[in-house]
């Protein structure tokens, strides 16, 4: 059994509280930064910890507090990006439910490596649970003077409120989120300006996920070489959850070591393939990265290793395919996700999207013809140049589906017909 | 599957003329390249050549500047970068970015090397145009935009012929937007030009985006006409046929019509436009480009404020007596007349009145009609004490103050004393709105209860009140060494000026907060009204700008004027003299024929009753117009005159510049076909269309005996006022005009002219006063003519202030009967909080008989204003 860190406090049934996080060494490494921390130390920290940005995108996390200049204008605002709607990924969801002080101490935490005066969760609206939790447990933190004004007797005052999100996948994305907190369309936003000089109200803001904030805590507590060798690779730090899904036993959210290998997480873990399925691929970080295929199986799960491989931690969420699953198939059911959840700003994700859809639908109807395979390499490259993130990160999928498992491609279009069915 | 995206008959879609049409559009922008500023200026090479630009040029633009026309949809100079639509990408091959970007998100940096033409950027361009034509349906037959189409363009020279996308395309439901702009959704390919310019650029919100994804949407919440009194210009940012121009909807293709640069005449800013042509009709009027004025775009009012030039009453034959008779015959009997009238009465029983609206030809030459035949100097305004405050307004423009309407964009500090923007000159609103976005303070001191689309602070001072408040604001930000480097005058008139305790305490605060950030400004500009204002306010603003410069402030003047040619007027005007003298005149016999050239006092003179009874006495009445006035049913003998359109003129701009409307189109000529086709022409007559009207000026000529023999010629001007001895030609005029320089008068400076300190408690009160104002939509006599404006007026209402509107227990929406001595009127009544107590502002309406108010600065009795109904 490795390490549980972040699951330290999950209870199958129940919300831990403040007392609970407490006993557990909760609320310790804020006493201790608001006493003996300059906020610019909290920063250093956090950068020699090696803290990569959990939501996906892996962005050092200090780097980012780092960009918050000194002579920076006030209010500065910490936003905790609690808006998971990357398709197979709960692991927030599980962390809120699970030990929602950590979060709220860690956003502390960043906040006054910032000095931001305001927070703000961004919490989708399906998590209304979540989001009451999180609303009750503020409350209790504020009684407790984790939060409000003079936080334990020190200068540092910060509040933080909870906002529902209207509700869209674009929602997640670090300028979309500001301009939808800001009650604007939430397109992106091509920095610069960077959210940490100009975010909201055109004021610094820092966004982090859920599961980076609550990392934060730790490493001032225990250090930054402690929080490193949690590790299984070298150039790693932390653990990681891992919310695996699909043909496996006991598919659920796992607290790792970085670095531990695929195999392990499918076979030890989440208990093997359920009877009768072989591995076939899994998307390893969520909807928006690539099928992994078998030759991968045994891959060390963290961001490098993956990006060697032409693939991407992403979330950590890792959904399994076995080999009875028609992979075209699901390759058009996350394009129909992405070409819905398009913010529909810029033309290649707006309109390239529907039409990948609606070849994968013509080849999985078996109404494809063989130069859709060249004309589909052709638009997922070109929606590289689209204006933000998302186009690429929506054609994941179909790229990979193209490099390894173009077979599978020319089987419906040569038998007029998806193969598995 | 052999369809092809851009619809069938392309030969016939006109793309070499719109390539041209695009081109001349960024032409505009070769023409007037950014500032130099010396040795930060970039070098780059795009497509193997080596361009220099300003610091902060966008690829694309640089790329403009060699000529080379990068695709492009969402990006517009006016409206900026954003890199939504993804069509202008290029290829860089060296410098700090590499690969495939956008050409408008990138600025010019040294050493970049730029392909347009890189296999992998135009395989990706025509990508982009596949993605943009996917929904774009086949009807470019049917569709208003065919042959002027930016996509139609790009589409073609991006290659995508093709299609290969086998799936349905999406429909939408078009929006009813009003009677302007014509929506049709399905043509979208989402650039968001609307939605920015309409929003951020215009500050209105109801039209934007809606929906997300392939179903983004954008119209307005509901159907309902546009709010935007710029919403025209949609139909000319929109890149495709979204929006389409709704009166001339399946009237011509863009190459059918004669078109021409020409300018607005339907305020005093005078912004450039085109005028289209087709059929012996002007039908179109969209946005030209100008460095100095309206940058790329115009008001609705100017827009659609030219239908009078075709209307089917306008009077098109000469009249003598109701009879219609050859134009030579009727100019010959006015001759005639005016000869024996002189004759028997002596050369003061003839009057002539001019307008604003006129070209400085037709007013210039009714002042040498005059003039050589001993009458009175014609009178060009006819509501009293305008002519006074247009002319200091004229003498006091010093060239170092005057600012452009482009120049008030860059502004950090704006006062608008005694205006009301929207209503007066609608682009300076856009102006302002520029301005405030890039962070100036706004400050608006009038009574009226002035909205903007824009942050502002009002302060609703009554009238006698704002000389005190601008005088203590200019007190507040220049002191007195400042003043006193002016001379010794200046310092007298900043002593002269009231301080702090003459402010009524309710301004207090305000007056100290928009001190301090008209003291804290680089680049102040007033704007100044000459319309309702007291008389000493006009000069009053040129005083305050000479001081904000004292102070080391770049700060400009800019004066909003009563008519398109008011400036021109306002050189030749008599001060003294005024139309009211004239109905005296009349009135007691001593005048006893009345030239009216291109005005009408039916609509603008106060008291209708009054000048229905001089008229009575009058002998002859001429009246030489192209609008079918009130005063042209009156005439003895009317002679038709020429539309702007119709002749070349001048115009000079509340700025002092004299700008060209070259003539469009001549009446009587055979219709012009530069398509096929064998189209009749619209009306049926005997005589050939339109021939017979001249321009005001030639007929003035005549009856001036002054020959001239070129059309061309204008060197007559200087015989009327010798400043013009060094106007250039004709030919010479540049398109962005000349500023008159000469006019102003550096003696009439500091003259110290305060009102007296304001005391409310002088105020009548029981009585009003009332204040004839003008409106966006209805009042503007030329667009009051205009079927497709009318829907856009709102109801005329008389306005007062909640506590008048108490004290007489009235409220908003009541209709009310206004008694006068001249007779009644009869309207709904509005209540504003945000306006001056103690006033009664009444809209010179066409649908209202304001004309019962009386001239001069009138005072009703609270007595005379019940309620009805």
């Amino acid at each position: 059994m490795y390490p549980q860190i972040l699951f330290q406090n999950r209870h199958p049934d129940r919300v831990a509280t403040l007392d609970e996080y407490r006993q557990s060494g909760g609320y310790k490494a804020l006493t201790d930064v608001l006493k003996n921390f300059a906020y610019m130390d909290v920063r250093q920290t956090i950068v020699d910890a090696n803290l990569l940005g959990r939501g996906g995108a892996a962005f050092p996390t200090g780097m980012k507090l780092m960009s918050v200049a000194e002579d920076a204008p006030f209010p500065r605002y910490i936003v905790c990006n609690a808006d998971e709607m990357e398709p197979g990924t709960f692991k927030d969801h599980v962390l809120i439910h699970a030990d929602p002080h950590m979060i709220i101490e860690g956003m502390i935490i960043a906040g006054f490596g910032t000095l931001a005066e305001h927070g703000i969760i961004f919490i989708r609206p399906e998590y209304e649970r979540a989001a009451g939790i999180l609303e009750r447990e503020i409350v209790v933190a504020k009684e407790a003077n984790y939060l409000g004004k003079n936080i334990l007797g020190s200068d540092y005052s910060l509040d933080i409120v909870v906002h529902r999100s209207a509700g869209r996948y674009i929602c997640g994305e670090v300028t979309a989120q500001i301009n939808a907190l800001m009650g604007k369309r939430p397109n992106p936003q091509q920095p610069p300006p960077y959210p940490t000089t100009k975010g909201l109200w055109g004021q610094p803001t820092v966004l982090s996920n859920v599961e980076t904030l609550a990392c934060l805590p730790h490493i001032i507590r225990n250090g930054e070489q402690w929080f490193k060798d949690l590790a299984l690779t070298e150039a790693g730090a932390g653990t990681k959850i891992f919310a695996v899904s699909g043909k496996v036993n006991r598919p659920g959210c796992y607290e790792l070591p970085m670095g531990v290998r695929l195999s392990e997480i499918i076979e030890e873990h989440a208990g093997g393939m359920i009877a009768g399925s072989e591995y076939k691929a899994c998307l390893p970080g969520g909807a928006s990265t690539g099928f992994l295929p078998p030759e991968h199986y045994d891959v060390e799960m963290d961001f490098q290793p993956l990006r060697d491989i032409g693939n991407r931690l992403g979330t950590g969420a890792i959904m399994v395919f076995d080999h009875k699953t028609c992979l075209v198939g699901a390759a058009l059911n996350l394009i129909q996700f992405f070409a819905r959840e398009s913010c529909g700003w810029c033309t290649p994700c707006r309109e390239g999207l529907p039409y990948i859809r609606d070849l994968l639908v013509r080849i999985e109807n078996g109404e494809g013809e063989e130069e859709y395979i060249p004309m589909l390499e052709r638009m997922c490259k070109h929606l590289w140049s689209a204006y933000c993130a998302f186009a690429p990160g929506a054609v994941g999928p179909v790229e990979s589906l193209l490099k390894h498992f173009k077979g599978e491609i020319r089987e419906h279009v040569s038998q007029k017909q998806c193969p598995f069915k | 599957m052999e369809l092809f995206d851009c619809g069938f008959g392309i030969a016939d879609c006109g793309i070499i003329n719109l390539m041209i049409a695009e081109f001349s559009f960024f032409q505009s922008e070769i023409r007037n390249p950014k500032l130099v500023n010396g040795p930060t200026m970039p070098k780059l090479v795009i497509d193997d050549r080596e361009i220099e630009v300003a610091s902060g040029t966008k690829v694309i633009e640089a790329a403009e500047q060699l000529g080379i026309m990068i695709p492009r949809f969402c990006y517009h100079p006016a409206l900026g970068s954003v890199g939504a639509c993804r069509v202008c990408a290029v290829k860089f091959l060296q410098g700090p970015f590499k690969g495939v970007q956008m050409s408008c998100m990138i600025e010019a940096q040294d050493g970049m090397v730029v392909s347009t033409t890189d296999e992998e950027a135009v395989d990706f361009r025509k990508h982009v145009i596949e993605w943009l034509m996917l929904n774009h349906p086949h009807d470019c037959p049917v569709c208003d935009e065919g042959g002027h189409c930016l996509l139609q363009d790009m589409t073609i020279s991006g290659g995508h012929g093709t299609r290969r996308f086998a799936g349905n395309k999406r429909t939408y439901t078009d929006q009813y937007l009003g009677p302007l702009v014509q929506h049709e959704m399905n043509r979208c390919i989402h650039c968001y030009r609307c939605s920015r310019y309409y929003q951020e650029y215009t500050g209105y919100l109801d039209l934007g985006v809606m929906r997300s994804a392939n179903r983004t949407y954008f119209g307005r919440f509901k159907d309902g006409i546009l709010e935007s009194p710029f919403s025209g210009n949609l139909s000319d940012i929109c890149p495709t046929g979204v929006y389409t121009d709704k009166p001339s909807r399946f009237f011509g293709r863009r190459w059918d019509y004669q078109r021409c640069p020409t300018v607005c005449i339907n305020c005093s800013l005078g912004c450039h436009t085109v005028i289209s042509f087709r059929y012996r009709e002007a039908r179109r009027q969209e946005a030209r480009f100008s460095e100095a004025i309206n940058g790329y775009f115009i008001c609705d009012r100017g827009r659609y404020g030219h239908f009078y030039t075709s209307l089917e009453s306008r009077p098109r034959s000469a009249l003598i007596n109701g009879r219609q008779v050859a134009i030579d015959e009727a100019v010959q009997a006015v001759h005639k007349k005016l000869t024996q009238i002189r004759q028997d009465a002596g050369s003061l029983a003839v009057a002539a009145v001019g307008s604003s609206r006129s070209s400085l030809e037709t007013l210039f030459m009714l002042k040498h009609l005059c003039r050589v035949n001993d009458w009175g100097d014609p009178v060009f305004f006819m509501n009293q004490g305008i002519t006074a405050k247009v002319q200091t307004a004229v003498t006091r423009l010093e060239p170092e103050l005057a600012v452009s309407l482009r120049e008030v964009e860059k502004a950090d500090f704006i006062l608008v004393l005694g205006a009301d923007p929207i209503n007066e000159a609608p682009m300076l609103v856009l102006a302002m709105r520029q301005a405030q976005r890039k962070g100036a303070a706004i400050v608006v001191l009038d009574p009226r209860p002035v909205s903007l689309p824009l942050e502002f602070i009002h302060l609703p001072a009554a009238l006698d009140e704002l000389s005190v408040l601008t005088a203590n604001l200019m007190k507040g930000a220049v002191d007195r060494t400042a003043a006193a480097s002016l001379g010794e005058r200046a310092a007298e008139s900043y002593d002269a000026a009231p301080d702090g305790d003459w402010v009524d305490e309710t301004w207090r605060e305000l007056i100290s907060g928009v001190t301090h950030d008209l003291q804290n400004s680089l680049q102040p500009v007033i704007v100044c009204g000459t319309d309702i204002v007291p008389h000493q306010i006009p000069g009053l603003a040129a005083d305050v700008a000479l001081l904000l410069r004292a102070a080391q402030k770049r700060a400009g003047l800019f004066y909003l004027l009563p008519g398109a040619n008011a400036f021109g007027s306002g050189l030749i005007s008599d001060r003294e003299g005024s139309f009211l003298q004239i109905i005296e005149g009349i009135e007691n016999g001593d005048i006893k024929a009345l030239i009216l050239a291109e005005c009408d006092p039916w609509r603008e003179f106060e008291d209708r009753k009054r000048l229905e009874g001089a008229l009575e006495k009058l002998e002859l009445l001429i009246v030489m117009d192209y609008l079918n006035s009130e005063a042209v049913q009156k005439a003895h003998i009317f002679l038709p005159t020429a539309t702007l359109y119709e002749a070349d003129g001048l115009f000079i701009n509340q700025e002092g510049l004299v700008q060209i409307a070259a003539q469009a189109y001549e009446g009587g000529q055979p219709i012009v076909q530069s398509a096929g086709g064998d189209h009749p022409a619209r009306i049926y007559g005997a005589g050939i269309p339109e021939a017979e009207a001249r321009p005001a000026w030639r007929m003035l000529a005549q009856l001036a005996d002054k020959n001239i023999e070129h059309t061309n010629d204008r060197a007559w001007l200087a015989d009327v006022l010798p400043e013009f001895a060094s106007l250039p030609s004709m030919e010479d005029i540049p398109d962005d005009g000349v500023r008159l320089q000469s006019a102003a008068n550096a003696d009439l400076r500091f003259k110290g002219d305060y009102a007296s300190p304001f005391d409310k408690t002088k105020l009548q009160d029981d009585h009003l006063e009332v204040i004839l104002v003008d409106w966006t939509f209805g009042t503007e006599e030329l667009s009051a003519y205009s079927s497709c404006l009318w829907e856009l007026e709102p109801e005329p209402c008389a306005t007062m202030h909640t506590s008048d509107a108490e004290s007489l227990d009235l409220s908003d929406g009541n209709r009310v009967v206004i008694e006068t001595e001249n007779g009644s009127l009869e309207v709904n009544l509005r209540v504003a909080e945000n306006m001056a107590s103690g006033i009664l502002l009444v809209p010179r309406h066409r649908r209202l008989d304001w004309q019962v108010m009386g001239a001069g600065r009138v005072r009703i009795s609270k007595n005379s204003i019940r309620k009805v109904g």
